[in-house]
């Protein structure tokens, strides 16, 4: 951080306004586009009538949603469903990661390979597990035609089920590529030179691991799994495909109340809305201040 | 100074226009058929209708646009939306601001809950429905025609088309179907796994609980008419516990219900479950042409009838063309365009007339139309329909069915 921003501002004068004229642009969209959406959002959530004559606002939307009992276990759920699958992703990526950085030196095929699973949509994900591994799916009729099972109720239930399998399915298969890249980046840039030094002074493989490599990738680390963490905790269209009818995940039942017949119940989908964006964004901060504490333990840097 | 002289001229013009208005649209009321005919030549009307379908689309801009140019000198303006809702709403915030004229909507397609919003905010342009020479062919004494959802309908709205609810089946797997709803319910109790139906809000999901809610009730007219909420409530309550009792016996023993009649639809095809059902007449017919499901798929009506309703055309309280409205929402009525839009290649949307009372030729064209292997005659469809109770029964009917079948408090 301080190498680059010595290097690179050599011989330019990088004053706040400078830089703050520089970042207008995309400032602006962002604090129009989304700022301002979220602004709606939490007036329309506080019961602000466009419409009406006098302006007044109720907390009563927020508190109806507080105190539904739906809450703690879509909460939960939800909760389950994100930590879940960003463990499982991790805990894959890292060796894979480790072992491909040994290969992918030597073949670019591995990185193609690795950017296909990027480029499809979750949507399309959820879709492919459903045919996959449904009661009626693919895997399922194989095991019929070949005598394993006598019908398609043997089949064990992956889709719409209470542990939410072709869910978690669907997140990990995206996600571990995601994780994995991100540490393939940093891993190419580290070299040998730390491992060779380790070596010379009598360091053991998992010494080697855990006291030079792990350090090295655990900012990347934390960083892939809080976007995959914050990510899967505010995405809709998987378990809404893939999800049992009830309990919810948070953001479909934020889908749910928006559009409901029942005009009265929109405050309360943004509410649920904004409520998952005030969770991410907690998550966020705690995984900063995390990380910093563990910096000033003197964690080896 | 010449500007001037202009500005005046088009001030004049337009403060004319605004004064000739309000009379123009009271006219409407008492002036005869010829005359809205004349006053609509030139006019363009901006049609704001659902557009999610293409088949619907390029009926509307292709036959329907076409005749009325010729015909009547009149531009059709398609103006897609994706739910009418918004325009109801605008024309809620419309009426508050006091915009009574010239408003850009000029015709609405819409039923239901949204007719219920826009007749109780004095949103509509009416009675005009009985204006309309080609209402002859209707049958206002249908209580799925006279009243919309609950709602009467009072020449507020002119019919445009109808759907009605079919039962699903495969003869190769179900031989002899049940004939009524009480056949129906002892089938799935003796045939466990074999039966869902959509979660409701899903609308298809919804209407199979009202089809329970009706089986409930002593005499389904009384929901057309004055009922107390207790009567609501008692006859709600036995709905939730029978369809409580059922859970077991559904598919997956009801801990999860497909999320869409897509799904369900699949759920059929694929074996899952015996039975499935739509809400629309020639859903079974298009998915076997479609070859999703095998053609000894067939389909049927409850003996006491299946819910069936009619969707309309409105016409705003401001539009500013409403002469033209009313002349497109008769031509949309005609035998001609009706039997246009039946056909199963252009929509396959079944008419909102009847049939019977059309002359003799008319009716042999409507008989002669390619219905597909699953589909009822419109005879038997006809004489086997129930209105939709008002939308406070429906709305009722979902919330308890989430409070109490799904959640189990």
């Amino acid at each position: 951080m301080l190498a680059a921003s010595n290097g690179a501002g050599a011989g330019k004068a990088e004053s706040p306004g400078y830089l703050l004229m520089l970042l207008t642009p995309a400032l602006l969209v962002i604090m129009i586009l989304f700022g301002g959406g979220l602004l709606l959002g939490l007036l329309q959530a506080l019961g602000y009538q466009f419409s009406g004559q006098d302006v007044t606002f109720t907390l009563v939307h927020f508190s109806n949603v507080v105190n539904d009992p739906d809450l703690m276990s879509s909460l939960g759920l939800t909760g389950y469903i994100a930590t879940t699958s960003t463990l499982a992703a991790v805990l894959v990526s890292i060796p894979l990661a480790l072992l491909l950085n040994r290969l992918a030196q030597e073949s670019k095929m591995i990185n193609f390979i690795l950017q296909i699973p990027l480029t499809v949509p979750h949507l399309v994900t959820a879709i492919a597990i459903l045919l996959l591994l449904a009661p009626s799916g693919l895997i399922s009729r194989c095991l019929l035609q070949l005598g394993f099972i006598s019908s398609a109720h043997d089949f064990p239930l992956l889709i719409h089920d209470q542990y939410g399998v072709g869910l978690l399915l669907t997140y990990i298969w995206k996600e571990i590529p995601f994780i994995t890249f991100m540490l393939l980046a940093v891993l190419k840039n580290t070299g040998t030179e730390l491992h060779e030094v380790g070596k010379t002074l009598g360091a053991s493989k998992t010494q080697r691991f855990l006291h030079i490599t792990l350090p090295l990738i655990a900012p990347s680390v934390g960083a892939a799994a809080l976007i995959v963490f914050a990510f899967t905790f505010g995405a809709f269209e998987v378990p809404y495909l893939l999800g049992e009818t009830y309990p919810m995940a948070l953001p479909v039942w934020a889908y749910k109340n928006y559009a409901d017949v029942d005009l009265f119940a929109r405050p309360e989908g943004i509410a649920i809305g904004l409520l998952i964006a005030l969770i991410v964004i907690a998550a966020i901060f705690l995984a900063q201040g995390l990380a910093q504490l563990m910096n000033r333990n003197g964690a080896p840097r | 100074m010449k500007k001037h002289t202009v500005h005046l001229v088009l001030l004049c013009c337009l403060t004319c226009t605004f004064w000739a208005l309000p009379a123009a649209s009271q006219d409407l009321k008492s002036a005869s058929w010829d005359a809205i005919v004349q006053a609509a030549k030139g006019q363009t009307v901006d049609w704001y209708m659902w557009g999610g379908m293409p088949a619907i689309n390029t009926y509307v801009n292709g036959y329907v646009a076409e005749h009325l140019k010729k015909e009547y000198d009149i531009t059709l303006r398609q103006v897609p939306v994706k739910d009418i809702a918004e325009i109801v709403s605008k024309l809620v915030v419309e009426k508050q601001a006091g915009k009574h004229e010239n408003g850009n909507v000029d015709l609405m397609w819409i039923n239901g809950e949204n007719f219920r919003t826009c007749k109780r905010h004095n949103l509509l342009f009416g009675p005009f429905a009985d204006k309309l020479p080609n209402q002859q062919y209707v049958d206002w004494s249908k209580p799925s025609v006279y009243n919309d959802f609950g709602t009467p309908v009072e020449g507020m709205e002119s019919p445009w088309g109808s759907a009605q609810v079919v039962m699903i089946y495969d003869t190769a797997r179900t031989p002899t179907p049940p004939h009524t709803m009480d056949q129906f319910v002892e089938w799935i109790t003796h045939n466990p796994g074999r039966f869902t139906y959509p979660a409701p809000p899903d609308f298809t999901g919804s209407v199979f609980v009202r089809h329970l809610f009706y089986h409930n009730s002593a005499d389904t007219s009384l929901w057309q008419g004055d009922y107390s909420q207790a009567q609501l409530k008692q006859t709600a309550q036995a709905t939730f516990e029978q369809l409580k009792a059922l859970k077991p016996y559904l598919w997956r023993k009801g801990s999860t219900y497909p999320d869409s009649p897509v799904r369900l639809n699949t759920l059929f095809a694929d074996g899952e479950i015996d039975f499935s059902f739509s809400y629309h007449q020639a859903e079974a017919s298009r998915n076997i042409l479609d070859g999703l499901f095998p053609p000894t798929v067939r389909s049927f009506v409850f003996e006491e009838g299946t819910i069936a309703n009619t969707h309309f055309l409105a016409i705003p309280f401001n539009a500013a063309d409403k002469a033209a409205a009313m002349v497109a929402a008769n031509f949309l009525l005609s035998a001609e365009a009706q039997l246009e839009k039946a056909k199963p290649d252009v929509w396959g949307d079944f008419p909102a007339i009847d049939i019977a009372r059309l002359p003799a030729e008319q009716q042999k064209l409507f008989d002669q139309l390619q219905r597909g292997p699953a589909t009822l005659t419109n005879q038997e469809l006809q004489t086997h329909q129930l209105p939709e109770p008002p939308s406070e029964i429906l709305i009722q009917l979902e919330k308890g069915w989430e409070q109490q079948v799904l959640k189990g408090r």
